[in-house]
């Protein structure tokens, strides 16, 4: 019983890794808080739906859902970041035009679903359980836990071992400096924006196959988790998402399963709050939020 | 007339919504980063609204334990946060707001639970709410211009430069979260004399999102900052009734538009605009005047 809990937590902090990998990209690389993400994550779950209903096998809709989910998250890049990056006054200014680029996808999705909760047909992913030392796991739970360790993994490859990933930590660093060296920051923000939709958009049809609920309103509760996740974790840390994200999904479905699920919620942002005052940068963060950096 | 009285609910909306508003601009303004004064409403709105129903106390006892919890919860608040910077300040007072939401949740015998605590007597109407709200901006004004103001502009810009100039940080950040303690126990305190109800989600991740919304768009620097987003966001729902459906697109377009073109928020990206015009009224032709 205790091992299946812990089973399950483990798959649901495993959403959460795949959502939160995207936005920690971002937040972590840009100092931009995306508060869209949850939009992006939404849309991708849509286009998903949409494939699939138009007759599509379900691993082309989850390209076409990544690859569509990508190219929204780049053109919110550019109409809601591009010009706030030049002002300097991004830290605060993105919230809100992120926010105002939420509520656009949120509208478009709302007007199209007609406000109802859609749902995938019912043998869209084959329902299989698998059964070992007395657990009891779904192909699609497992498939979800295997996706976010290879993209983890993949993620990380890609920004520490790769020419673009250095590119990309090198904008990070200093974005004039960087393109002293010849890179283009622009390209970069194309990259790592279509990532982080493709991330979010892949996270999405997960989530839509594994509750089997598509609604408009579905990136809001993640966007919270996702947010806390990501700090927990440090900023830009890959490695302190995953473990965060685990850590979260164990939490939840252990204080929910022996507690209760209003003592959970106490529980869990009690530990955040505790967390961050001992290491103020998060679990893994290295980024000196010191006392005395200058800030606007 | 019967028009004008038709719009009475909103206004008493945009009165409320101000004083919330300004209870987040205050810590902003300091340069800290944090949204816990959401809970430190919540925590003013309950703290009102028991004294209020079990014990008979009358409004002017009441909200004073409100704002006075506030204060209480805002001081207690800063010890730890004054630890923290940046987002990482902003995620622990989310989570002390979330902890706040979850205990009013969990606590059913003493907040009445999820289903929220009603039967609160209407006892704030228009006209308190006015005063309330006038007295909070003349006191922030006030302050502003004095020198706890300078020195919260000062730690906002810079602070490193702040304490070289002999400035406590801690202690000029605790002053700005007691004062926004304090608006926001009390706002919590009229909201719930207001609406006859109070429930735990309706101070969540939403209001601090809509109040955030207020301060930024209209400019955090400048004290009509948050008086310009509160009007300007609780009008345009109002504005733009006929879209229907296409409503909270617009919505969206319209806070996109606006951080795009200006992006310290309406208030500041004019005083901005206005003291460039004189620089380059002053300086000699060739010298263009910098951008900032």
């Amino acid at each position: 019983m205790f091992a299946q809990q812990v089973v399950n937590g483990l798959i649901i902090g495993g959403v959460y890794a795949l959502f939160a990998l995207g936005f920690t990209l971002i937040f972590g690389i840009h100092k931009i808080m995306n508060l869209a993400h949850g939009g992006i994550f939404m849309t991708g779950a849509f286009i998903g739906l949409y494939s699939v209903q138009a007759g599509l096998p379900l691993w082309v809709a989850f390209i076409l859902a990544m690859i569509g989910s990508g190219l929204v998250s780049v053109i919110i890049e550019v109409t809601a970041f591009r010009r706030l990056r030049a002002s300097g006054e991004v830290e605060f200014g993105a919230l809100i035009s992120s926010i105002g680029a939420n509520l656009v996808l949120v509208s478009i999705a709302q007007i199209l679903s007609k406000t109802q909760v859609l749902r995938f047909p019912f043998d869209t992913f084959p329902v299989v359980m698998f059964k070992f030392w007395g657990l009891r796991v779904s192909a699609l739970q497992l498939a979800i836990a295997l996706l976010a360790v290879v993209l983890v993994i993949a993620m990380s490859w890609y920004l520490y071992k790769t020419s673009f990933g250095r590119q990309v930590r090198a904008v990070a660093q200093n974005e004039r400096a960087a393109l002293l060296a010849g890179i283009r920051p622009g390209m970069i923000y194309f990259q790592t924006f279509m990532l982080s939709g493709m991330l979010a958009g892949a996270a999405g049809v997960l989530v839509g196959l594994a509750f089997n609920s598509i609604h408009f309103m579905m990136g809001d509760p993640f966007l919270l988790r996702g947010f806390v996740v990501v700090i927990l974790g440090g900023l830009g840390s890959v490695a302190g998402a995953l473990v965060a994200s685990l850590g979260f999904g164990v939490l939840q479905t252990l204080s929910v399963a022996y507690l209760s699920s209003r003592l959970s919620d106490i529980i869990i942002f009690g530990l955040l709050f505790a967390v961050l005052l001992i290491r103020p940068n998060g679990l893994f963060g290295r980024d000196e939020a010191g006392v005395l950096r200058g800030r606007r | 007339m019967d028009q004008i009285l038709g719009y009475r609910p909103l206004f008493d909306l945009f009165l409320l919504h101000l004083g919330f508003a300004y209870s987040q601009y205050i810590v902003l303004r300091a340069g800290a980063f944090s949204i816990g004064n959401v809970g430190l409403s919540a925590i003013g709105a309950y703290t009102t609204a028991i004294l209020t129903v079990q014990f008979g106390l009358p409004m002017p006892v009441t909200l004073l334990a409100g704002a006075l919890i506030g204060l209480l919860f805002g001081v207690l608040l800063a010890l730890p946060l004054a630890r923290l910077r940046g987002v990482y300040q902003a995620i622990a007072s989310l989570a002390f707001v979330q902890i706040v939401l979850s205990t009013n949740l969990y606590a059913e015998n003493i907040t009445g639970g999820a289903m929220g605590y009603s039967g609160i007597p209407k006892l704030a109407g228009t006209g308190t709410l006015l005063c309330f709200v006038v007295a909070t901006i003349y006191v922030i004004w006030a302050v502003s211009r004095s020198r706890i103001g300078r020195a919260f502009d000062a730690v906002r810009e810079d602070e490193g430069m702040a304490v070289s100039l002999g400035i406590n940080v801690p202690r000029t950040q605790t002053i700005a979260y007691a004062m926004s303690g304090v608006i926001a126990g009390l706002f919590g305190g009229l909201e719930a004399l207001h609406s006859y109800a109070v429930e735990p989600n309706q101070f969540g991740f939403h209001l601090i999102i809509v109040i955030m919304s207020y301060v930024v768009l209209g400019g955090r620097r400048s004290v009509w900052g948050p008086l310009v987003g509160v009007a300007l966001l609780i009008a345009l729902p109002e504005i733009s009734r006929p879209l229907a459906d296409a409503r909270i697109m617009i919505y969206g377009l319209i806070l996109m538009a606006v951080m795009n073109f200006m992006p310290r928020g309406i208030v500041d990206t004019l005083i901005a605009r206005r003291a460039r015009r004189k620089a380059r009224k002053l300086a000699p032709a060739t010298l263009k005047p910098e951008v900032q």
